[in-house]
């Protein structure tokens, strides 16, 4: 992407790879002993200030208001040294896409402006699940002239960090589920210890049970699917930027580790049988960062038919990221299982990152059902 | 173009019925207890999983995670306590002798529940293996009587295989590669034995074993015909342990760096060294293979097996899962392609439990223990109560003549073709089953979805396990060269391996 960029984004880029190089790789083991060790919030603190929250954020809102290719370029870089910020960025641009979607701005605007901090701006969402699919829905009673909402919802990420959640849940007496607004401090909220999880440790999630939680309602009752599925539209590309993202800095060190170690009298990288995995990881890591781009321009530029083509870079990207970052292990050998070098790290986000906004089957369904509803696919 | 031959010259055609259907010969030669065993150690490693490890592998995982310098004592002790250290000992040494086909079986098992768990118990037969291999009878005899007063005593004996250095993992495990590799680890002869010196990496159950079985060289410049092999007590003088290395899975089993300096090794401690391989057959290279081979048609298997029971275990989750999660308001277990999926992930398993078992035929034929398995001695064996056993084979064992005897026997008689066929199979079983292996763990976390990146769901602990199955015991590369070398290049003799 770096080379087909405006300008500006390669000015944004170039920030999103110092931000890395600077904040994220010395200490990327220690920050993924989270939750046994502290969390990296100076490192969020940082994010904050530099914008990576509000890249498509409208600009009353505080926002930049790009368009997703920027968020997919900031996304990229900082994946390629640590995917656990991406996926907050990620897990946030999503909660705020499906406010936008809703029509909501004015909620993200006001969240957005309370203070600089993350606990303050940031949306806490459960960005793994599809509420349509999986149903990890709270129910919704209307009362006092609003919501409360009751019940479990699984895995919000960053529900343990910040103030707001945007969850769903099922008004009863509806069809389909809602999407509200909830604070987290409330009453009636018992939040889980952090869930350890495969990858990402440094993006954190918790099971949510309420219990007559007040919810301030996002769009309209029984529309949260749609909102959520335009959200996936435009932001598959971003997940798919992550991925892309994390299997370059996997290629990145293994290339690096092969030419110096050697085996058999010879550098690694010069046995013919390891440089064919090697350019396996080099194609694969070519081909995302093509459809990448592809969707994102597509999506930014309302092409015919972007919302599949965001959605399809999404599901080849993120399988693509699962077997590159597979064998960016096993390029390393032995070293590459230990937490010494960046490379298991990889594997473990990569095949997160596929999991991101619902079961990929499902997904891959999906797609299929819009292709049969006439939806252009190419 | 096959008119005229005889049935007997079209078998001998590559690919040889003898090299791809080794259980056609194996079955009619394997006495019928061995079924019955197979039966009665896989029960009882069901029972072990229910009881102990199912209900701590995650706390343990988990332990891991939070102080990566935990060791597990407790589960070491109970592992010892079950028997597990002792069960394939060969009676002649003190053990249990139980069949070593029933072995691989029971690592499956316990790896389907946890494959930290299973190294934990299954590697104590690498570091066994490595000893058995030099056919030093009064030294195996003494270690492995160590390992049974461990278990009478509830104090556990370990044994850890000691190959790989900091700058040669895939050579050391390949002579061609070894003799120009990067070895550091120095024996030098001196009056009375020998003064090690170098650093050994990644080696399983290293902080928990007492006896470290180790190779090092008498020339570092020519370690491919200078390989020698020793043991040495975590107490010894020089003995150090390093690092305990933090890994992304299989946290329960501890991996370990081992520094020598300047450790005297008694000559009674020496397993093999440069003067009595030349007194075999083989010359000093041929025989360093012979010894690598002699492990590895054990381990390699037996790791083959571990793919098998990630692949059991992950299938297990999924399967769980589909039974108990709708999606899109339809039981999971219900749709057709959750089936054609689980389907695919059964086959998986199967497929990899076909490998090791097929090898589990072939070493019975042809690998280092081959003699356990041949009816006379099997039935021999069975009859003769151990109390009998164990007042005469530690004077046997140490007689200088039964050690000539087996290294006669196993290590100069050995057929080329036999090795080859063994060693290629191991490592068939080995890249085969465990690349089935971290398929279905990726299979099962991508079905869960949300529920598969959960440690709570256990299919990630299996994803991260299963992970360095492709690695140990030579990666899954290595052994992939191992098979063209063993298995085709027979039927291409123009090929040269790791000469390109
Ligand atoms: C957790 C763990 C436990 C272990 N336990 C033990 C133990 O108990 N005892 C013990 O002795 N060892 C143990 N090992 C070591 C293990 O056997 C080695 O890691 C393995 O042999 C690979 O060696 P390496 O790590 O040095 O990788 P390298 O040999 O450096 O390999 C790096 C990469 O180069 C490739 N490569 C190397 N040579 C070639 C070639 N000629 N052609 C093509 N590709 C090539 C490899 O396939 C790999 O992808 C353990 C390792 C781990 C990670």
């Amino acid at each position: 992407m770096r080379t087909t960029i405006s300008e500006e984004l390669k000015m944004l880029a170039g920030m999103a790879r110092d931000f890395a190089a600077k904040e994220l790789v010395d200490e990327r083991e220690e920050h993924d002993r989270f939750p046994f060790a502290p969390l990296f919030e100076d490192v969020l603190g940082k994010a904050v200030e530099v914008g990576f929250f509000a890249v498509m954020l409208p600009e009353e809102a505080g926002g930049s208001a790009e368009p997703v290719t920027a968020l997919c370029v900031v996304l990229d870089e900082v994946c390629q040294a640590d995917a656990s910020l991406g996926a907050t960025i990620f897990t946030n641009a999503l909660a705020q896409e499906v406010i936008g979607q809703a029509g909501g701005t004015d909620k993200v605007v006001m969240i957005a402006c309370e203070d600089g901090s993350f606990r303050q701006g940031l949306i806490a969402f459960p960005s793994y699940n599809d509420p349509g699919e999986v149903d990890h829905c709270a129910r919704a009673a209307r009362a006092r002239g609003g919501y409360e909402l009751s019940g479990g919802v699984e895995y919000v990420v960053l529900g343990g960090l910040v103030k707001r959640a945007l969850l769903p849940a099922k008004v009863e007496g509806t069809e389909g589920y809602s999407w509200f607004l909830v604070d987290l401090d409330a009453d009636g909220i018992d939040a889980s210890e952090p869930v350890l999880s495969l990858g990402m440790h440094a993006c954190p999630a918790v099971d949510l049970s309420l219990s007559a939680v007040p919810g301030a309602l996002v769009g309209e009752e029984g529309r949260g699917g749609e909102y959520f599925e335009a959200a996936v539209d435009r932001l598959s590309a971003a997940a798919a930027a992550m991925a892309a993202g994390v299997m370059k800095g996997s290629f990145a060190e293994a290339l690096e580790y092969s030419r110096q170690r050697e085996q058999g009298g010879r550098l690694i990288v010069d046995w013919s049988g390891l440089r064919v995995m090697l350019a396996d990881m080099a194609l694969k890591a070519k081909v995302a960062d093509m459809l990448v781009e592809k969707a994102a321009f597509a999506a930014d530029r309302g092409e015919l038919g972007w919302q599949l083509a965001s959605r399809a870079a999404a599901l080849m990207v993120g399988e693509m990221a699962t077997v590159a970052t597979t064998d960016g292990i096993q390029a390393l050998g032995g070293y590459g299982y230990m937490k010494d070098y960046g490379q298991e790290k990889r594997f473990r986000d990569a095949k997160q990152i596929q999991s991101l906004m619902g079961i990929t089957h499902m997904r891959r369904l999906q797609f299929m059902q819009r292709v049969m509803d006439g939806e252009a696919a190419w | 173009m096959f008119e005229g031959m005889t049935s007997s010259t079209l078998l001998e055609k590559h690919p040889r019925l003898e090299d791809v259907m080794c259980s056609l010969d194996s079955v009619g030669k394997m006495p019928r207890g061995v079924s019955a065993e197979i039966r009665q150690a896989v029960a009882l490693a069901r029972r072990f999983n229910e009881t102990v490890a199912r209900p701590y592998a995650l706390e343990l995982d988990r332990e891991m995670h939070e102080d990566p310098a935990f060791i597990p004592w407790d589960l070491v002790k109970e592992i010892n306590r079950w028997g597990f250290y002792t069960a394939w000992i060969p009676k002649i040494f003190g053990g249990k002798g139980w069949n070593l086909g029933s072995l691989i079986p029971v690592v499956e098992e316990f790896c389907s529940e946890c494959a930290g768990i299973g190294n934990l118990m299954g590697v104590e037969y690498f570091g066994m293996s490595v000893l058995f291999a030099g056919w030093n009878t009064r030294i195996t005899d003494k270690i492995c009587r160590d390992v049974v007063e461990g278990e009478r005593s509830g104090e556990p004996c370990l044994i850890a295989g000691l190959v790989t250095e900091p700058g040669a993992g895939t050579d050391a495990e390949e002579t061609e590669l070894l003799h120009k590799a990067q070895v550091r680890c120095l024996a030098r002869k001196v009056d009375g034995g020998y003064v090690v010196n170098g650093t050994k990496v990644f080696i399983s159950n290293g902080h928990v074993s007492t006896w470290h079985i180790s190779t090092a060289f008498e020339d570092l410049s020519r370690p491919a015909e200078s390989m020698m092999c020793f043991a040495v007590r975590r107490d010894a003088k020089g003995f150090n342990f390093g690092r305990m290395e933090k890994k992304m899975g299989q946290k329960g089993c501890p991996a370990s760096e081992i520094i020598f300096e300047d450790c005297f090794v008694p000559d009674e401690d020496v397993i093999i060294n440069g003067e009595q391989i030349r007194k075999l057959r083989h010359s000093p290279k041929e025989t360093a293979q012979q010894v690598i081979d002699f492990v590895v048609t054990l381990t390699r298997p037996g790791v083959g097996a571990m793919g098998a029971g990630v692949a059991r275990g992950a299938f297990q989750e999924a399967l769980a899962f589909a039974r108990e999660t709708e999606v899109g308001g339809k039981p999971l277990i219900n749709q057709e392609w959750a089936q054609c999926l689980l389907a695919e992930m059964y086959a998986n398993a199967a497929l990899a439990r076909l490998t090791y078992m097929e090898c589990n035929h072939v070493t019975g034929l042809y690998g280092m223990a081959w003699m356990l398995n041949w009816k006379p001695l099997y039935y021999y064996m069975k009859a003769m109560p151990p109390s009998v056993l164990d007042r005469v084979m530690p004077f046997a064992n140490r007689l200088q003549a039964t050690q000539q005897a087996f290294r006669k026997l196993i290590m100069d008689w050995q057929k080329d073709e036999d090795a080859r066929r063994a060693s290629g199979w191991a490592s068939l079983s080995k890249f085969a089953a465990t690349d089935l292996g971290i398929k279905n763990c990726h299979l099962a976390v991508e079905f869960m979805g949300e529920a598969g990146i959960r440690h709570d769901h256990r299919a990630e602990k299996f994803l991260r396990d299963s992970k360095l199955l492709q690695i140990y015991e030579g990666t899954n590369q290595l052994n992939r060269l191992n098979l063209f070398k063993c298995l085709v290049a027979p039927a291409a003799p123009e090929a040269q391996v790791f000469e390109e």
